[in-house]
């Protein structure tokens, strides 16, 4: 199957099982329950499985370069906001700076995907579980990008309820 | 039949490379703007046609100012080297 852009179907699952945790919350009194890592990894055009159907991050077909380390970039000032979008549904999404591989040389980068890095073994004894490194969204860059002794910068769209990068509708 | 009805979207993102150095003012003008505005596809003609004239304007002053700016943190970097001592640092950071 080809590179498509979309949210992983694993990660629906997941999300509704209460498996990720994009923001430090709590549950029932004042203890806090800390966030997870998010990373984001990009690859070559050779990651034909980069789909809806992709369920967990390998360095398979993953880009190389200077200043670029495999398993990608961790996710940086994750905010997650609610309201409604222009159809008036309330609208749940979420938003990251921009991630910037400075100073780099990275050749043919071509999607990318987000990832739960913090669950980085497999969880087996539950009714709901997940692969090692569970995915949340692959994200197709359109063509193949590239930096040379340059900056590398992957900017996330506007932080609201119809154009965030990540939305729950 | 009653429904519960959801769905999860994936917005997009933009890349943005260089070669031989970072982001250039037209670079970072371009991400300023796409966070300050976004016009609507669908949009009707005439009002597109604005909001993409005022994009530019806003454009073409965002550029202007981060020219300046470019060039002030060269002239930072430039005391620093002379102050250091490292004159001829100094002087390949002022022609740039």
């Amino acid at each position: 199957m080809a590179i498509n852009q979309a949210m992983c179907g694993s990660y629906k699952k997941e999300i509704t099982a209460g498996i990720h945790f994009w923001m430090s919350h709590s549950r029932t009194g004042a203890s806090s329950i800390a966030a997870d890592t998010f990373k984001i990894a990009m690859f070559t055009s050779s990651r034909t499985d980069a789909n809806e159907d992709l369920t967990a991050y390998t360095a398979t077909n993953e880009v190389t370069g200077t200043a670029y380390s495999a398993g990608g970039a961790a996710l940086a000032s994750v905010t997650l906001g609610l309201a409604d979008n222009s159809g008036s549904t309330p609208t749940a999404f979420l938003d990251f700076a921009d991630t910037t591989w400075s100073t780099s040389t990275i050749s043919s980068a071509r999607c990318a995907m987000i990832y739960n890095s913090t669950l980085s073994t497999a969880g087996t004894g539950g009714d709901v579980n997940h692969s090692a490194y569970p995915t949340v969204c692959v994200l197709d860059f359109g063509g193949d990008k590239s930096s040379s002794a340059g900056d590398f910068t992957i900017q996330y769209p506007a932080n609201d309820a119809n154009n965030a990068l990540i939305r729950l509708a | 039949m009653l429904e519960a009805t959801g769905s999860g979207k994936i917005g997009k993102v933009q890349v943005f490379t260089s070669t031989n150095g970072g982001h250039g003012p037209e670079q970072m003008a371009e991400m300023a703007l796409n966070k300050i505005m976004q016009i609507n596809e669908s949009t009707p003609s005439p009002i597109k046609e604005q909001a993409l004239a005022f994009r530019n304007d806003i454009k073409r002053i965002l550029v202007y100012y981060m020219s300046k700016m470019a060039q002030s943190e060269r002239t930072t970097i430039w005391a620093l080297m002379k102050k250091q001592g490292h004159d001829d640092i100094a002087e390949i950071i002022r022609r740039l």
